[in-house]
């Protein structure tokens, strides 16, 4: 990939973070896609397939995978659409988990850029580090992988579908009240 | 003995300590008088169908394995290795014919029996009764359409006896067409700082705070609307054992405004009144809590879960969706897109609830807030036992004589020696 694709990329998703971290939601929503995915799957703790720690009795149907699939459950799957109505209600003056509001601190880092499955499209695989401060005490780290598909719609970047794999399987913040 | 919990639980006059939200040694005693002494909820038998599946969960702070074993009987044994007292299997489900302890390689039979010791002849000469050192199972074991419970108590009274007049209830939601449900695959699991008994009253009983705390998730289509109207019918209802549940009128409509939702709703409403009988004509059950931690919704969302109590001011919330087993796929899609956007860490009504749970906690630790009592005085003498619907009921659809039944059982099981003094001082009889 070409370094100032890069590049390009990375500064449109500092840019981004950086409209979460300032809660610009309705402006962030606009860097996504009509037709956005926007996925946290779910994670729950196997033992691999090797494990000694147990014998396997019917090894057609053992799932080592710890991420749920598509249709499983998931932490978020949403669309612009569900999305936009997350945002309406943050701005109703009663959604009493985020009022006061989370101060919030996006980090991102091993941003690696690959072709996309059509000329148009990037696949973007970045880590984060999201760090979430609330009312006098409260913090949380939500940490992961996202993949991205970036599209290019009428010379800009857009958001197109959006995995994000948080490493916990038990959650250990109270909520997920925020965007990542 | 314990610590006394008469002037505790005052309810009748309204009056809830907060000291049972915070002390220790109060939580110490629920593990011991509440906790390994009911019928607590394990999981959903279609979680594990085939020989060797296994699900781990915990009964009150105790890890428990729930297992398939190759002859397709179910087992709930101790996760606990009988050797050191290591935790035995350390993930949350698989398949297995034998669980290995990672220290020292005791193995043990997915029927709980210790099939396997390294060194059993050198070390131990061969002389270690084998056969008493498998899992510790639990004393029963049971399910009720397709629900699996189990209590480390042999004096528990069975399941259908425990349950007593919820059964009904439980129908309303778990078994209202041929078939009954199935859980949508995974689960949500987050811990949240609150005592456990905030969210059990919260779903026994507590109508009252959705058209505040959930206003803003209505306002913007999450749910339908119908609770902000102050004409709107329905009535808390106490069917015994302090189990509770949320109903509302039958005419009213709690789904989430999803067209294909709706629509199937709409379909299944005369089969599901045949189903159920005259009681569904009477009242419409959305929520409801199985004492002491088994709570479950079909407004908005259709889930059940577990408040898995992790000290006086810890929980893990276990949390499941599910879905008519009947449905066609593109409802059990549509009802599983709701389950997420409305009851799970980011759902939109689920999130708000949290937050005040943990300051409902948190204030208990100031000794000045910790004299003042709970107010639960809504609808005082307002509730009046239904035979029709086999319960005590309020005759507002808002009222705390939910609350007021779960801590009256709550103090009960506090106070009784043992499930004999239970059932005496609850006016039962047994057997």
């Amino acid at each position: 990939m070409r370094a100032e694709v890069v590049r390009e990329v990375e500064q449109f998703l500092y840019r981004e973070a950086r409209l979460l971290d300032e809660r610009r939601f309705r402006e962030w929503l606009e860097l996504l896609t009509d037709d956005v995915r926007y996925w946290m799957p779910g994670r729950s703790t196997r033992y691999p397939k090797v494990s000694k720690a147990l014998g396997i009795l019917d090894p057609d149907r053992y799932r080592e995978e710890e991420l749920t699939r598509e249709d499983e459950l998931a932490i978020l799957d949403e669309t612009k659409e569900t999305l936009g109505r997350r945002i309406a209600r943050l701005e109703t003056g009663m959604a009493w988990a985020e009022d006061p509001p989370s101060r919030t601190r996006h980090l991102l880092s091993n941003i690696e850029v690959a072709p996309g499955d059509v000329a148009s499209e990037l696949k973007v695989f970045a880590n984060f580090l999201v760090y979430r401060s609330r009312a006098e005490t409260e913090q949380d780290f939500y940490v992961g992988a996202r993949q991205d598909v970036l599209r290019s719609v009428d010379g800009a970047w857009k958001i197109a579908r959006r995995t994000i794999i948080l490493d916990q399987t038990v959650l250990l913040a109270k909520n997920v009240s925020i965007f990542f | 003995m314990g610590i006394d919990v008469t002037n505790l639980v005052d309810t009748e006059q309204g009056l809830i300590s907060r000291r049972i939200f915070i002390e220790p040694e109060i939580y110490a005693q629920e593990l011991e008088q509440i906790f390994a002494r009911c019928w607590l909820f394990l999981c959903h038998e279609s979680q594990i169908p085939q020989p060797g599946d296994f699900f781990s969960t915990s009964m009150g702070e105790d890890p428990v394995l729930v297992v398939r074993d190759s002859q397709g009987q179910v087992h709930a044994l101790l996760n606990v290795c009988r050797h050191r007292g290591n935790r035995l299997c350390r993930a949350d489900q698989g398949n297995a014919a034998t669980f290995t302890c990672a220290y020292h390689g005791w193995t043990y039979g997915n029927d709980g029996q210790l099939v396997g010791v390294p060194y059993l002849r050198e070390a131990y000469f061969g002389e270690l009764a084998q056969e008493r050192w498998g899992l510790l199972p639990v004393a029963q074991l049971d399910s009720y359409k397709g629900l699996l419970f189990a209590t480390f108590d042999p004096e528990a009274p069975p399941l259908l006896e425990y349950l007593g007049a919820v059964t009904w209830y439980l129908d309303a939601f778990f078994d209202r067409c041929e078939g009954g449900i199935e859980v949508v695959g995974g689960m949500h699991k987050w811990v949240v700082p609150c005592n456990w008994k905030f969210p059990a009253e919260n779903f026994a009983g507590d109508g009252y705070h959705v058209s505040w705390s959930h206003v803003s998730a209505i306002r913007t289509g999450f749910s339908s609307n119908f609770r902000l109207q102050p004409t709107s019918g329905g009535t808390l209802l106490s069917p015994g054992n302090g189990h509770a549940i949320v109903t509302i009128d039958p005419t009213d409509v709690a789904d989430p405004p999803v067209p294909e939702i709706v629509a199937y709703e709409e379909a299944i409403r005369p089969q599901v009144a045949q189903r159920l009988g005259p009681r569904y004509s009477l009242v419409n059950p959305i929520v409801g809590t199985v004492f002491p931690n088994f709570s479950f919704l079909r407004a908005t969302a259709r889930t059940f879960r577990v408040w898995h109590p992790r000290g006086p001011d810890k929980i893990e919330l276990w949390s499941w969706i599910y879905v008519d087993k009947a449905a066609p796929p593109e409802v059990k899609e549509a009802m599983r897109l709701a389950g997420v956007r409305g009851f799970s860490p980011s759902g939109t009504f689920e999130q708000d609830d949290m937050d005040n749970w943990q300051e409902c906690t948190r204030t208990c630790r100031g000794v000045v807030a910790r004299r003042l009592a709970l107010n639960t005085q809504m609808g005082l003498g307002h509730e009046r036992y239904n035979k029709d619907l086999q319960a005590w009921a309020s005759d507002y659809r808002f009222s705390e004589s939910n609350h007021r039944q779960f801590y009256r059982r709550w103090a009960q099981l506090m106070r009784a020696g043992s499930w004999a003094e239970v059932a005496s001082a609850a006016g039962v009889r047994r057997g």
